[in-house]
């Protein structure tokens, strides 16, 4: 008995090799994927990495990461009522592999991570949201979250990838960030419906490098991107359309007159690459607004306001500042009124020599190809 | 006598195994020793201990001391020692200010840790009972142990720094002396204090069994109640305690 005892106490100190580390080296670097499918009123989770929550009230999804990878939240599946809200303390991806969401009473998806939310697209996907948005509470104290778009984010924001993003804005703005956007690459269609507003709003600036952006506004006084900062396009195909009129708001009394434009940015705008098309039909559209200087450096650009002028005037270019053309194919027309605005002059400051042939400098047109 | 005492000894385990809980750990430590009276006041002493965690599934210490004794009067010694550690320190994760996300990773790694103890211990018999009360002052120190700790913002290893330790032990113990019976049992309480206060507490049941006068086995049993403020990531723990000690 003796011996038995001794023996198995022997055996259990010798078997003391097991590691009880509860983590390994990979649970803190590189990345970590969580998958959500939606169908239709569910929503199932993949494993959920470490430090990464997440929870479902049929198929509206919060996700809650303290992570220190990087987080990919890939998304697929299709719900008529669901949605997406991500709380982070560090920048994250977001996979769009094929999917169709629709948020009923608010954003599909809300990124409340102030910092970049990288969204990679495959495959074509839909996100559509509807009015009217209900206040979201995140404790017990009543507080809400901010929810200004069909996509909406705290951060950044970069398109990558080579699918489709539809989104079907019919509450507030189509994509919107609390901070700049970029578009690298992937085909992204923003269609806004009257009871909406802006197709793109970012705070801090809107860069298109690559890809395909096609946006069509139509309710009275939208953008098709309202830019409080700096434009810079140096790539891609964007095409915007608007049709909405002037939008009258009186207040105290005075009456305040919104006009509709392609590009409406409080910084300077500019254009190196790419392609952009803007037409603006509406009454008072304008193309291009640009609170700062309006560079135009390479490129082709065209830009039409056909729209009649009783509540405002439908110029194609506009800039408080200054108008420069120094390359590229710049095409600008205005059916009533100015086709560039050149802080008040009609014509553009041109620096180099275009082509004779095909110049046109008139208030209605203009047209400078280099 | 023996064999009802590994039977007890069987029992006591499965016991243990069974009545640990989830959060509490469970390990034995295995101890051997010599001593050696130099002279009527003095004697040297000198131990090696094993000892392990995760409910026996993980090494967690060696560790081989040396100590000297000296009787100062009757029923009041003091002493001083030095211990040699070689820690297998249990995986650490510090978190940022909001207490949820990550900041920096420790896996477990094995060092070496000094510790010197003095110890001033006074007793008083009563009948059959003795009782003994030890004021240890503890300081151990953890050499710098380069690239083991993950910085998860840097994504780089970065070293633990060194440092020391102060604790004091105080421990009271009655021991009680069974006529014509070769088992001593006791029991003690012992209080660990550090700079934030009382760090854990370890209570013990145990008993020695002589042999000859040379030869001193103990089995004891011990359980550790660990505060939050101890450093040592420790678990509260069941500790089975098996000893053996020759004397010169």
């Amino acid at each position: 008995m003796k011996r038995i005892i001794l023996s198995l106490l022997c055996i259990a100190a010798l078997c003391a090799c097991t590691n009880d580390d509860q983590y390994e080296l990979s649970d803190f670097v590189g990345s970590d994927t969580l998958t959500i499918h939606y169908n239709q009123q569910s929503a199932t989770f993949g494993t959920l990495p470490y430090f990464v929550t997440a929870t479902a009230a049929g198929a509206h999804v919060t996700v809650t990461s303290f992570t220190g990878k990087n987080l990919v939240i890939r998304l697929s599946g299709s719900s008529e009522d669901g949605s997406l809200i991500v709380f982070s303390n560090r920048k994250y991806a977001i996979d769009l592999n094929g999917l169709t969401l629709t948020n009923p009473k608010g954003p599909a998806i809300n990124n409340q991570c102030g910092k970049s939310l990288i969204i990679t697209t495959v495959g074509v996907n839909t996100l559509t949201d509807n009015a009217p948005y209900i206040n979201t509470t995140i404790n017990t104290n009543g507080d809400t979250i901010q929810q200004k778009g069909t996509l909406f984010s705290e951060g950044q924001i970069y398109f990558r990838g080579n699918g489709t993003l539809n989104i079907n804005g019919n509450a507030r703005n189509g994509i919107a960030s609390d901070d700049y956007i970029t578009f690298e690459s992937g085909i992204i269609n923003i269609n806004m419906a009257a009871t909406a507003t802006n197709g793109v709003k970012a705070n801090d600036g809107v860069f298109i490098q690559g890809g395909s952006l096609n946006i069509d506004v139509t309710a009275d006084g939208a953008r098709g991107i309202r830019n409080e900062a700096r434009m810079v396009i140096t790539g891609g195909t964007t095409n915007i359309t608007t049709s909405g009129d002037c939008k009258i708001e009186t207040l105290d009394g005075i009456a305040d007159t919104t006009s509709c434009a392609g590009i409406k940015c409080d910084s300077l705008f500019t254009m190196s690459a790419g392609t952009l098309t803007i037409t603006s039909t509406g009454d008072g559209g304008k193309g291009i607004n640009a609170a700062e200087d309006f560079l135009f450096s390479g490129g082709t650009l065209d830009v039409q306001a056909t729209g009649t002028e009783s509540e405002g005037k439908p110029k194609a270019v506009k800039s408080d500042t200054g108008i420069i053309l120094s390359g590229g194919s710049f095409h600008a027309y205005s059916r009533k009124s100015k086709a560039v605005d050149n802080a008040g002059d009609e014509l553009p400051t041109i620096v180099g020599t275009p082509n004779q042939t095909s110049l046109k400098l008139t208030k209605r047109e203009v047209n400078v190809v280099f | 006598m023996i064999k009802r005492l590994f039977s007890v000894l069987s029992i006591f385990c499965l016991s243990i195994s069974y009545a640990v809980a989830q959060s509490d750990d469970f390990g034995i430590w295995y101890e051997v020793g010599a001593e050696k009276k130099l002279s009527r006041n003095w004697s040297l002493a000198g131990e090696a201990e094993f000892r392990t965690r995760n409910n026996l599934r993980t090494a967690d210490r060696w560790s081989a001391g040396l100590s000297a004794e000296y009787k100062i009067i009757k029923g009041l010694k003091a002493s001083a020692g030095y211990v040699l550690l070689y820690d297998n320190n249990a995986e650490e994760l510090d978190l940022k200010s909001d207490g949820l996300t990550p900041n920096k990773w420790t896996p477990s790694y094995w060092s070496v840790r000094h510790r010197f103890n003095l110890s001033l211990s006074g007793s008083i018999d009563w009948q059959r009972l003795k009782f003994s009360l030890r004021e240890r002052w503890q300081y151990t120190y953890r050499p710098a142990a380069e690239g083991k700790r993950y910085d998860i913002d840097e994504e780089a290893w970065v070293n633990v720094r060194g440092k020391g330790k102060n604790v004091l032990r105080s421990r009271l113990q009655i021991d009680y002396d069974i006529p014509n019976w070769k088992f001593d049992p006791y029991v003690n309480a012992e209080m660990f204090n550090a700079a934030g206060g009382i760090q854990k507490m370890r209570y013990t049941i145990g008993v020695d069994y002589k042999l000859r006068k040379k030869h001193v086995f103990g089995l004891s049993y011990k359980y550790q109640n660990v505060n939050d403020d101890d450093d040592d990531m420790s678990a509260n723990s069941h500790i089975l305690g098996l000893s053996y000690k020759h004397k010169f």
